[in-house]
């Protein structure tokens, strides 16, 4: 029987292999060298539930925003106002600004509200995106306290000239286009990649909430949006890389009305400028990454018919600073520096703010000699200006038993520093709130077994997670409404998932089943026999079911995506509630090559079974819809003898 | 290992993993439609942001509540986000619908939709004329204010009459229609007079900061509460609230009452029945205040706040409105004219308007 054992340390390898290929150097000692330098994802996540959408599954996505792949690809439910219009996330019936969203190490998330809107991420730009469940405020601060999503931008050296252009068009007037440039020698690597993006999004819907129940077509809901994402990567000498990295932003939608209004004359407009740096060695006995960076963002909110002009801008310095080395040869250590300096101006505060947060952070890493075992420690210590936030650390073990299974435990403090409009909101803002803070803790199992050409394998993951002082606005006595640390939020439940992968030649069969089951209720209030304590949070689905079919044969690939989301709470004392939801979209796609060109012909085919549903409630979702795409890929290896 | 355990293993992995997908389907309140005569109608906003406002009904004669009557009444059909205010004239009910942009005409003995009057910006309350025509008061764009001029046969807007910033609550004495001016999103200090006839403005009356509420004595003067304005961090009160007296025969102001407070605003103004007796809500505590005193009470008639206060007209009973943690139904406690609790009930989402019917 072809059975195959999985061990931490061969996924680890695998995965930093990716990030930096180097061929100058022994195949054992490069290993060594280069997993010290990625990122403390791979390094120091350890126990936690991690997920990873990979290049090729992202392919299938590359016309979509994050907020799409996530809803169909992972197990974070996403709350959606409609297509194309503001998405955020919530992992294991945690908030909306509980996920930590980092590219490339930096956290992107919006000082003044502490969201980062999904809709407005292209998934083109990436790499891969991991999805680390679970608090995590040890390795990455303010704001880990459902989950992380982690954006990679990796540079394979000395791959040659690459260019791609990708237009796709679709229902309700959707047309994008796509276009990439690479050059990637043995030293350095610069890449840019385009996109613009319009759409109508005017699809008809039945208007529940009006009289009689019309067909309606969806108003006010066009957008355009462009960007790009500029890279550049040197190798200074073999041991250090250097990296700069530009992302440039402009989006403009209209903000339709919900099912209940009649119209809306409002739009929104976001802008953003992120600049990246980073620079990298290793070596021996040392290892250490200095990254920097700069982020602006500039909202401006419309609405004529109120007279509302809303404008605000918000200005994020990060640096940091890590060195890693080994103490034996069984472990690893880390030592880091956080600074974080935000930044807004709104009208909508009593002054303009600032913040400056200095974090000093450690990590270690311990394996034992035969490698089946593992463990990492980390704590953080952040302080706001000079008051220090709750000191935070967390351990990790993996460990490979029975053969087929892998255990993974993990108990982690997380916390959630109040934001911009919490703190200093006109009217209402409250400078005296604490952060939120409290602990989680998973169990997780997974297993791997093949027989014949069948792979079977599948993860159970237990979690638990507390969150106190969880702020929320409620009037005060006099009226006023204003923020406090009331709630005490307590999330539970299980995570299963289920894959088979069948393979013979070229034809190649993978079904996957994940399930999920969540509870998460307030345990506290300001207010006597509060009927909302003990009771599910709004908006946190209890449970959630996909499942996932991909044939491939060749060059030709079918997948089936049907996404189930249980009942959601929209009171939070229970009363009210919106119907489970059934999603089935296919996608399929097929690829002819000749001479340095592919061609990709692909097609998306959402909501095949025409489901009526709301996601959030009185926001109208369009029945079935579509996109087709032409993708052109063109190569020029490098010839072999080239130096630069 | 063997196919057959390798086979069983995972089979139990998806029987578990499909047996866990059950339905969990929340427990559905049954509600019969009552009688809607005879009570008093709640009106829910329902929950900020993506949710609907609903209407609550309390039966007097056998203190039934029934929920959800506008809905229940209308096929699942739904107010709309933010329900603001509700008014009976000729026997048609009035709902307006703030962040909708609506009002909802109604069967007043049904709750059945006759017509929706749109083209509305932030409608606030209903007043009927006569049986021609009633008055919207909106507050339109920020600093901005009018009344929308409906014709009631037809539902259809035939004039706009613009007053202060913030339009806000209206009263109807002799030919002329009060109108308090809250400054809506911003600031404003005035009470409009509106010739009722002509629909034209008579008079712009100085009373104090951010006029909300207005309501006519026994003597037939004219009294006006008014919140007050914060300083521009919004830290404490620069002009505090203040309660201010007009009297209709030549539109002056005879008595201003300023409150005490920097920091608490003076909400909510009804009367009791034979309209001697002025209530309110100040500082946590609802007042009264006689309409011969010239000076403020006080003493509190009840220990507590409200995010609504309403008074029944046939008992004095004192309804105030308490919206719990504002994302899940509400209660409605009943006081009596001395202050007694006498009981409570529970209500939609974010309880604030009553209608006495």
């Amino acid at each position: 029987m072809n059975l195959f054992k999985i061990s931490v340390i061969t996924i680890c390898v695998c995965r930093a292999a990716e990030c930096l290929s180097q061929q100058t150097v022994d195949s054992v000692l490069q290993l060594k060298m280069v997993e010290v330098t990625a990122p403390r994802i791979d390094n120091f996540s350890s126990g936690n539930k991690k997920q990873t959408l990979d290049s090729t599954l992202l392919s299938n996505y590359s016309i979509n925003n994050l907020a799409d792949v996530l809803a169909s690809q992972s197990q974070i439910f996403v709350k959606s106002y409609g297509l194309g219009s503001l998405a955020t996330t919530s992992f294991r019936g945690a908030g909306a600004n509980h996920t930590a969203l980092l590219w490339n190490g930096f956290n992107i998330q919006s000082p003044m509200n502490g969201l980062v809107d999904m809709a407005l991420v292209p998934s083109f730009f990436f790499n891969n995106i991991q999805l680390q469940y679970g608090g995590a405020g040890a390795l990455w601060g303010t704001g880990a306290v459902g989950g992380t999503i982690y954006m990679n931008n990796i540079g394979l050296f000395n791959k040659g000239l690459s260019v791609f252009a990708n237009t796709s068009a679709g229902s309700f007037g959707d047309n994008q286009q796509q276009l990439g440039f690479e050059l990637s020698k043995k030293r350095f690597i610069s890449s840019i990649k385009i996109f613009n993006h319009g759409a109508k999004n005017n699809f008809p819907f039945i208007n529940t909430a009006q009289f009689g129940s019309p067909e309606q077509r969806q108003s006010n809901a066009q957008l355009n949006q462009y960007g790009f994402l500029q890279e550049n990567y040197f190798k200074i000498t073999t041991r250090q890389l250097l990296t700069a990295r530009l992302w440039y932003q402009y989006s403009d939608r209209n903000i339709p009305p919900s099912m209940t209004e009649n119209t809306s004359i409002a739009y929104q407009k976001d802008q953003s400028y992120r600049a990246t740096a980073e620079w990298k060695r290793t070596g021996y006995k040392l290892a250490s990454i200095i990254r920097t960076a700069y982020f602006q963002d500039n909202l401006w909110y419309n609405d004529s018919s109120v007279n509302l002009n809303d404008k605000s801008k918000t200005r994020v310095f990060i640096t940091e600073a890590e060195n890693r080395f080994s103490i034996t040869k069984y472990d690893l250590v880390n030592i880091g520096v956080n600074n974080t300096y935000s930044k807004a101006l709104s009208d909508d505060y009593i002054k303009n703010p600032a913040q400056n947060r200095t974090a000093l952070f450690a990590n270690y890493k311990i394996h034992t000699k035969n490698n089946k075992w593992e463990a990492v420690m980390s704590a953080r210590q952040e302080m706001v200006y000079t008051k220090p936030v709750p000191f935070t650390s967390s351990i990790g073990i993996v460990g490979n038993i029975f053969r087929y299974f892998q255990l993974n435990v993990n108990a982690a403090r997380h916390y959630r520093l109040p934001t911009f409009n919490d703190l200093y909101w006109a009217q209402g803002g409250n400078p005296n709130l604490k952060p939120e803070q409290g602990w989680s803790e998973e169990v997780g199992l997974t297993y791997k077994q093949s027989h014949k050409k069948v792979m079977w394998g599948g993860n159970a993951t237990l979690f638990n997670r507390n969150i106190n002082d969880w702020i929320i606005w409620l009037p005060n006595t006099y009226g006023i409404w204003t923020p406090g640390n009331v709630l005490k939020v307590w999330s539970r439940g299980l995570e299963y998932k289920l894959n088979v992968t069948y393979e013979v030649k070229k034809l190649k069969v993978q079904l996957s089943g994940l399930y999920n089951y969540v509870l998460s209720t307030n345990q506290a209030s300001t207010t006597p026999n509060d009927p909302s304590v003990g009771k599910q949070l709004i908006y946190v689905p209890v449970q959630n079911c996909q499942g996932n079919i991909v044939i491939s044969y060749k060059d030709v690939s079918f997948m089936y995506t049907q996404v189930y989301t249980g009942y959601r709470y929209t009171t939070s004392d229970n009363t009210q509630y919106l119907n489970p939801y059934t999603i089935g979209n296919i996608n399929v796609s097929t690829i002819v090559s000749f001479n340095s060109f592919k061609i990709k012909v692909y097609a998306q085919l959402n909501n095949i079974w025409q489901e009526k549903y709301q996601v959030m409630a009185y926001y109208a979702m369009p029945q079935f819809n579509y996109q087709f795409g032409l993708l052109l890929n063109y190569n020029k290896p490098n010839k072999i003898n080239t130096n630069n | 290992m063997k196919t057959t355990q390798f086979i069983s293993i995972n089979a139990f992995a998806l029987i578990i993993a499909f047996a866990s997908c059950k339905k969990d389907t929340p427990v559905v309140q049954a509600s019969s439609t009552p009688a809607l005569t005879n009570g008093v109608f709640v009106i829910n906003q329902g929950p900020f942001q993506s949710g609907t406002g609903t209407i609550s009904f309390y039966n007097r004669s056998n203190s039934q509540v029934t929920t959800d009557v506008f809905q229940n009444a209308n096929n699942g059909y739904v107010l709309g986000n933010i329900a603001q205010s509700m008014a009976f004239y000729n026997g048609k009910g009035y709902i307006v619908v703030n962040n909708a942009e609506k009002v909802v005409v109604v069967n007043g003995n049904t709750l059945v939709e006759l017509a929706t009057i749109t083209n509305l910006t932030q409608p606030r309350y209903f007043l009927g004329i006569n049986s021609g025509k009633g008055y919207i008061s909106q507050w339109n764009a920020s600093g901005a204010g009018c009344i929308k001029v409906i014709n009631l046969t037809t539902s259809a807007i035939i004039n706009t009459i613009p007053t202060g910033a913030g339009a806000e609550n209206m009263l109807l004495s002799g030919n002329s229609v009060y109108v308090a001016c809250s400054g809506g999103d911003s600031n404003d200090s005035v009470v409009t007079v509106i010739d009722a006839t002509a629909d034209s403005v008579l008079k712009n009356i100085t009373v104090g900061a951010n006029p909300g509420w207005i309501q006519e004595d026994a003597n037939g003067k004219i009294w006006v509460l008014c919140a007050g304005k914060w300083n521009s961090s919004y830290s404490s009160l620069i002009t505090p609230g203040s309660l201010v007296r007009i009297n209709p025969a030549n539109n002056t102001v005879e008595l201003s009452l300023p409150f005490a407070s920097t920091t608490s605003q003076p909400s909510v103004l009804v009367t009791n029945s034979s309209k001697n007796m002025l209530y309110y809500i100040y500082n946590g505590e609802v007042y009264s205040q006689s309409i011969t005193s010239s000076s403020l009470n006080s003493t509190a008639v009840i220990n507590r706040s409200f995010y609504g206060l309403g008074i029944d007209p046939t008992n004095n009973y004192f309804y105030g409105a308490d919206a719990g943690n504002y994302t899940s139904n509400g209660k409605v406690i009943r006081y009596n004219a001395s202050g007694g609790i006498v009981d409570s009930f529970a209500v939609g989402v974010i309880p604030q308007n009553f209608c006495f019917k």
